[in-house]
């Protein structure tokens, strides 16, 4: 039998100090989304690059970031970078730095796959037509590609809103935090962070179904 | 160059559009091309024949300007567009006759996601820089001209390969080349719609367009090419005016690669 007695006011009666930690995780995501895309593009260039030095620094630097844990990477460039560089990073910094850098690496193998999966023929007809390179890529390659990386993308972004939560390790106030400190003083975790699951799942899902929709009112051309 | 000499012999009047100049092309250690010269004419239709593997495509890429020859050079009009080295004044001339080369490909390499209408006029409005509603006009002038008016608002993946291959060509012809290339523009497609794209090729030919033609259509070479060229392992191995080549092939392998068609 189940005999445990729910205590929801816990999680009512703390509602601001959770609000705003979920105002932190809004902000934190929607910085690293920004930030992650980019960093993913320079990276993808970098992969793509006909310039060998330029291709290594990115497959390097791609291979390492995808090939350790996010939580390794974070706690480094947390108690490592200050050290390196002798500046004291704060929390959210390194947060935001770590998460883009981390989601930047696989969202730069979404945009290198969509890329290359236009095929090679379709920018030859464009060059044989006199479209400039910068044409070719934007009018002829992009707008197939985007396509392409639309499913992709859109479980990057899930996945790095749900990373975020990582922050809690190295204190930043986000939610996950937020839940943790008042779970520490209220012996309630059940309820709290059952809230905060509730909480992650209302952010991702419809932003999943969003672009997965997207996706289909593109395809039905 | 003894190869042009020769061509030239044949061809006594007409200027040469473009000419492939001693052009040889390696990939890595395969030596695909090894000094080829062809001159094509204007209104010539000259027909690229021989045995898969023996460099066609690969000629036709270079005077497309899609691959740089290894050795010799690509001259329009008098002015070399592609050397070895690619300098400077060879990419400009480049530039400047870009559009006067069309080029049809096997896989037609239609734009799937611009209906068929936008893949016309992408080239004359971005590369031509010309008004779109003369680019419109022009493209549907063209799309009746290969029977696809009502395919205007289609998207690529709605046509048959046949159509697709139709619209391909009007779309080349919206850029109005000075010479259009056909690479083996038939051979995905499949027996019964090859005959409308053919019919297409035999009436842009009719009306004086300039045409190279890889191709394993022989009736095609035959009866509407003015000049063959029959290629082996990245030679020209034998050339012949017209029917020439189909009726009395000189050399020993043109003999043996005609044979195949007979039975």
């Amino acid at each position: 039998m189940f005999k445990y007695q729910f205590r929801w006011d816990v999680v009512s009666g703390s509602a601001d100090f959770l609000l705003s930690g979920f105002q932190m995780t809004l902000i934190i995501s929607a910085i690293t989304l920004v930030l992650a895309m980019i960093a993913g593009l320079i990276i993808a260039l970098l992969d793509m690059s006909k310039f060998q030095p330029a291709r290594w620094l990115g497959i390097g630097f791609g291979e390492i970031i995808r090939n350790t844990p996010l939580l390794v990477q974070l706690l480094w460039v947390y108690y490592v970078l200050p050290i390196v560089f002798g500046v004291r990073i704060e929390a959210l910094a390194a947060l935001i730095i770590g998460l883009s850098l981390y989601q930047g690496a696989f969202i730069a193998e979404v945009y290198r796959s969509g890329i290359q999966s236009v095929p090679r023929g379709h920018s030859e007809a464009a060059q044989v037509l006199g479209l400039t390179p910068v044409q070719n890529f934007t009018r002829i390659v992009l707008p197939q590609a985007i396509r392409m990386t639309l499913p992709p993308l859109a479980s990057n972004f899930v996945q790095l809103i749900k990373f975020s939560s990582l922050g809690a390790v190295i204190s930043v106030s986000e939610i996950t935090r937020r839940g943790m400190e008042l779970s520490a003083s209220t012996f309630r975790p059940l309820e709290i962070f059952t809230f905060i699951a509730v909480v992650y799942f209302v952010i991702c899902w419809p932003l999943a179904m969003g672009i997965r929709l997207w996706e289909r009112r593109l395809q039905a051309r | 160059m003894k190869g042009i000499g020769f061509a030239y012999a044949l061809h006594m009047t007409g200027t040469p559009i473009i000419v492939a100049e001693g052009v040889s092309k390696t990939f890595g250690a395969n030596q695909v091309l090894t000094r080829v010269s062809l001159p094509v004419m204007e209104r010539d239709v000259v027909c690229v024949v021989g045995p898969s593997g023996s460099g066609k495509t690969t000629l036709l890429r270079c005077i497309a300007l899609l691959e740089t020859p290894s050795e010799g050079r690509i001259v329009m009009q008098g002015q070399a567009i592609s050397t070895p080295g690619q300098e400077r004044p060879v990419k400009a001339a480049a530039r400047a006759v870009r559009s006067d080369i069309g080029m049809v490909f096997q896989h037609f390499n239609l734009w799937p996601h611009m209906s068929v209408l936008e893949n016309l006029i992408e080239a004359p409005l971005r590369a031509k820089k010309m008004p779109k509603d003369q680019a419109i006009a022009i493209a549907e002038r063209l799309l009746a001209k290969v029977d696809l008016s009502d395919k205007r608002d289609a998207y690529p993946a709605r046509l048959s390969g046949g159509q697709q291959q139709r619209v391909a060509i009007a779309r080349a012809l919206a850029m109005s080349p000075k010479v259009l290339l056909f690479d083996e523009a038939t051979s995905a497609l499949d027996p019964e719609l090859r005959r409308e794209v053919l019919l297409v090729m035999r009436q842009l030919a009719q009306e004086g367009m300039t045409m190279l033609v890889v191709t394993h259509e022989m009736n095609f070479a035959r009866h509407v090419g003015t000049r063959t060229v029959f290629m082996d392992r990245g030679e020209i191995v034998e050339e012949a005016p017209g029917s020439a080549f189909f009726d009395s092939p000189r050399t020993e392998r043109a003999q043996r690669f005609l044979q195949q068609f007979e039975e």
